[in-house]
């Protein structure tokens, strides 16, 4: 793809950002606070991005597009410790999986069009990833996130040469919580509702009021039959370790309300019931180490650092889930 | 004030000492601790710390609760630096108290006392962000390297001292009530308190049903508690039966010095009536039968990726038969009945071990044949964690000192078979069990700990 392709993109953003300056009408949401609180959650991503460059520096992730998300002005990046890349490393490889499972699925149709749609997605490079490969098939990737993220991003991609020649993304900047009251309205551009669509939310519908976030999920249910979708989210808010996790991510500002109401993997699993999705699987962080990692590649893997936080990890990584959930076709390698 | 109390004043506070001093301390630390075994004795009372981490103000938290050097005698069972913030002072001040009053100050090494280790888990960057070069942090290597591999705790009481001076009926209160196992909280209230489950019915009953009486005893770590907890009860019953029948034979004979393993004196040896513990920072290699094999290796130097130095810091206990491999990549993992043969063969009544992350700060397992003692409260100013101590009483009997070590530890309860009492009875063992510092007493750091999330 070259550059002519780039004006598809953000083609919504004009659109949202005049929602977003009549505002919607509920009292208090656009307070500073608030403000200030979606600033902080805008930061995360940036703790994201520094996480992976750690990761891929390190050499648990192999990701030629991490370094383009980093910006400089923060300063070297700081190496993790061995915890936090092998949680970047479990949670990427965790979805990487998930992802390649759906895109690969060959059961009658191996080359027909599926779409992703990543919310909050940031900096993420999957979809870098994923389209520099070839593919047999089409793939429709489109981000939703912060306009000021998403322009920063789509400035990013298109100041590269490297990452130029990739474009297929659709980058819409549009603050989630407006498809959440968007009621019958299209609010974004290009989604084809009669693709199978695979939904990622990568420690993002976590930051949103419980019932913004099951209307984020009600909007694509609403419309794509053939939908599944994928979660990341922490868990298990009320244990001494998740105490401590709330204070100090409080700290920080950063708050997750949808933690209250799903506080246990099994709240997660009934909550993607609820949305309407047929079949549902949970996992926590830990587990997915445990058992979706071969052997070898955890010695490699161990053998970059070595971790020397074994009960650590399982308490941190015990408090990660990833929730995976489906409906429809296009799905069937996850059944298996 | 000499130049290392002044040393201790400023570490205290928590500003770290000028290089050129930083070095002479490593150097006296040296040749001090060169000239300490491998195993060093300690005598009752003491008290038993896990990993540090580089909490200082935790540590400051920590002799508040359990008394100020040199007025306690303290152990140390490693880990002092990497993960928090203040490595360096809370090292530096431990070396200090070390060499300032080395009776009263015992140091062992732990797994991160490493070079390897440091520079992946935060010390060479906070002595580089410190001082503007790696020279402190070699100094400080160098001493790694001298540190002792463990220690052997001898005259520890049965019973307890009281928790506080203050009240000498409580004195006689404890006698009374022979408690083997106390909980306190950092204020010296007592949360919880375990008696001492006598085999009041020896002679009727099996050594495998006083055993499984026993079994239900230990809090296990279970702080806060008012009921004793028996996690792994039943897991441990088939292998302690295993234990007793196959080391009824083995358990007459030796008499030497709890923890030698050496035979053939006559029944004069130093021990006590609890039997030794040993305190090893991670726990036992395959290759060490004896702890008198721990006292014949070469120590001093870097920790090695394998072989019983680097299992000693390595390893640590699970729910399994015999031993297993290591996820940490180094050291192996050990059964109950590993535990119980080494303490057997050893007369050793007990293993303190660190090393291990537990939430309630401390956690006894396999009979209470080992325990793992935690004292970084809120680890990486993440866990949520308590943290705690381990409290031995001086045995003031006028018996244990010359005691006769060989096993028969329930002698003052008149004629149990030996056979029945195939482990050596625990000493009483006091666990005060203190939270984080709260932050305002930390006064810095300017920029507040943040800790790391999967975001």
């Amino acid at each position: 793809m070259s550059a002519p392709s780039i004006p598809n993109l953000l083609s919504l953003r004009g659109a949202s950002r005049g929602a977003r300056g009549r505002g919607r009408g509920r009292g208090g949401h656009h307070s500073a606070a608030a403000t200030a609180h979606d600033a902080t959650v805008q930061g995360t991503d940036t703790d994201a991005a520094m996480s992976r460059m750690s990761a891929v520096d390190v050499g648990y992730l192999n990701d030629p597009y991490a370094k383009y998300f980093v910006s400089n002005s923060s300063g070297p990046v700081t190496r993790r410790l061995p915890i936090i890349n092998r949680g970047t490393y479990t949670r990427t490889t965790a979805l990487d999986i998930l992802v390649d499972q759906f895109l690969s699925e060959s059961d009658g149709h191996p080359t027909a069009e599926k779409q992703i749609v990543s919310l909050g997605a940031g900096t993420d490079t999957r979809c870098l990833r994923l389209l520099s490969q070839s593919l047999p098939r089409a793939i429709t990737y489109h981000e939703v996130d912060f306009p000021v993220i998403s322009d920063s991003k789509f400035s990013t991609v298109s100041k590269q040469a490297a990452l130029r020649t990739i474009l297929q993304l659709w980058c819409h900047g549009l603050d989630l919580r407006e498809l959440a009251h968007a009621g019958d309205t299209s609010k974004l551009n290009g989604i084809k509702t009669d693709l199978p669509t695979l939904l990622i939310s990568e420690c993002c519908l976590c930051y949103l009021q419980t019932a913004e976030a099951e209307g984020v999920i009600k909007y694509f249910a609403d419309r794509i039959p053939d939908l599944g979708i994928v979660l990341y989210e922490p868990v298990k808010p009320d244990d001494p370790f998740g105490r401590m996790m709330i204070s100090n991510l409080a700290a920080r500002g950063v708050r997750m309300p949808t933690l209250d109401a799903y506080k246990e993997p099994q709240d997660q699993e009934t909550r993607l019931r609820d949305a309407g999705f047929a079949q549902v699987k949970v996992m926590t962080v830990d587990r997915i180490w445990d058992t979706w990692v071969p052997e070898k590649e955890k010695e490699r893997v161990d053998c970059l650092e070595g971790l020397d936080e074994v009960e650590e990890w399982k308490l941190l990584a015990g408090h990660y889930v990833v929730a995976w959930a489906w409906r429809g076709a296009g799905f069937e390698r996850w059944a298996a | 004030m000499s130049d290392l109390d002044k040393a201790i004043a400023q570490l205290r506070a928590c500003r770290p000492i000028p290089e050129a001093q930083v070095r002479e301390l490593c150097h006296k630390a040296r040749e001090l601790l060169i000239e300490e075994g491998n195993v060093v004795t300690v005598t009752a009372p003491v008290t038993i710390c896990g990993d540090i981490h580089g909490q200082f103000h935790d540590l400051m938290e920590l002799f508040r609760v359990g008394g100020d050097v040199p007025d306690t005698n303290y152990l140390f069972m490693g880990d002092f630096v990497d993960r928090g913030f203040y490595s360096l002072e809370s090292f530096l001040l431990l070396l200090c108290l070390k060499v300032r009053y080395p009776d009263r100050m015992t140091l062992i090494r732990g797994n991160h006392e490493s070079r390897q280790i440091t520079t992946v888990y935060g010390f060479y960057d906070e002595c580089l962000r410190k001082y503007g070069s790696a020279n402190v942090w070699r100094y400080c290597c160098d001493v790694f390297d001298y540190l002792a591999l463990g220690a052997i705790v001898l005259g520890a009481s049965n019973t307890l001292a009281p928790a506080s001076d203050s009240s000498p009926t409580a004195a006689q209160e404890y006698i009374d009530e022979d408690t083997e196992i106390e909980v306190c909280n950092s204020d010296g209230a007592i949360i919880s308190r375990f008696p001492r489950q006598r085999n009041q019915q020896a002679g009727s009953a099996s050594a495998l049903a006083q055993q499984q009486q026993q079994r239900h005893k230990s809090p296990n770590g279970n702080a806060g508690s008012s009921s004793p907890a028996s996690t792994s009860s039943s897991v441990g019953a088939s292998s302690a039966a295993t234990a007793a029948t196959s080391h009824n034979g083995s358990a007459t004979g030796k008499t030497g010095p709890p923890g030698s393993g050496a035979s053939g004196s006559s029944g004069g040896s130093v021990g006590n009536p609890a039997g030794a513990v040993l305190c090893v920072h991670g726990g036992l290699s395959p290759l060490i039968d004896t702890v008198d094999k721990i006292r014949l290796l070469d120590r001093k130097q870097e920790v090695p990726h394998e072989g019983a130095m680097c299992d000693l810091l390595w390893s640590d206990p699970d729910e399994i038969d015999g031993w297993g491999l290591s996820p940490r990549g180094a050291g192996f993992l050990f059964g109950a009945d590993i535990v119980k043969h080494f303490n057997h063969r050893n007369d050793l009544s007990l293993i303190a071990r660190a090393h291990q992350l537990v939430m309630e700060g401390f956690k006894e397992m396999f009979d209470a044949s080992i325990v793992t003692v935690w004292s970084a409260p809120n680890y990486c100013y993440r866990c949520g964690n308590v943290a705690a101590l381990l409290e031995l009483s001086e045995d003031g009997s006028g018996l244990g000192a010359f005691a006769r070590s060989n096993g028969d530890v329930n002698r003052s309860d008149g004629g149990v078979p030996e056979k029945n009492s195939v482990l050596m009875e625990g000493p009483a063992r006091r666990y005060r069990v203190f939270q984080a510092a709260p932050q305002d007493s930390r006064g810095m750091p300017a920029k507040k700990p943040v800790a790391d999330y999967f975001l």
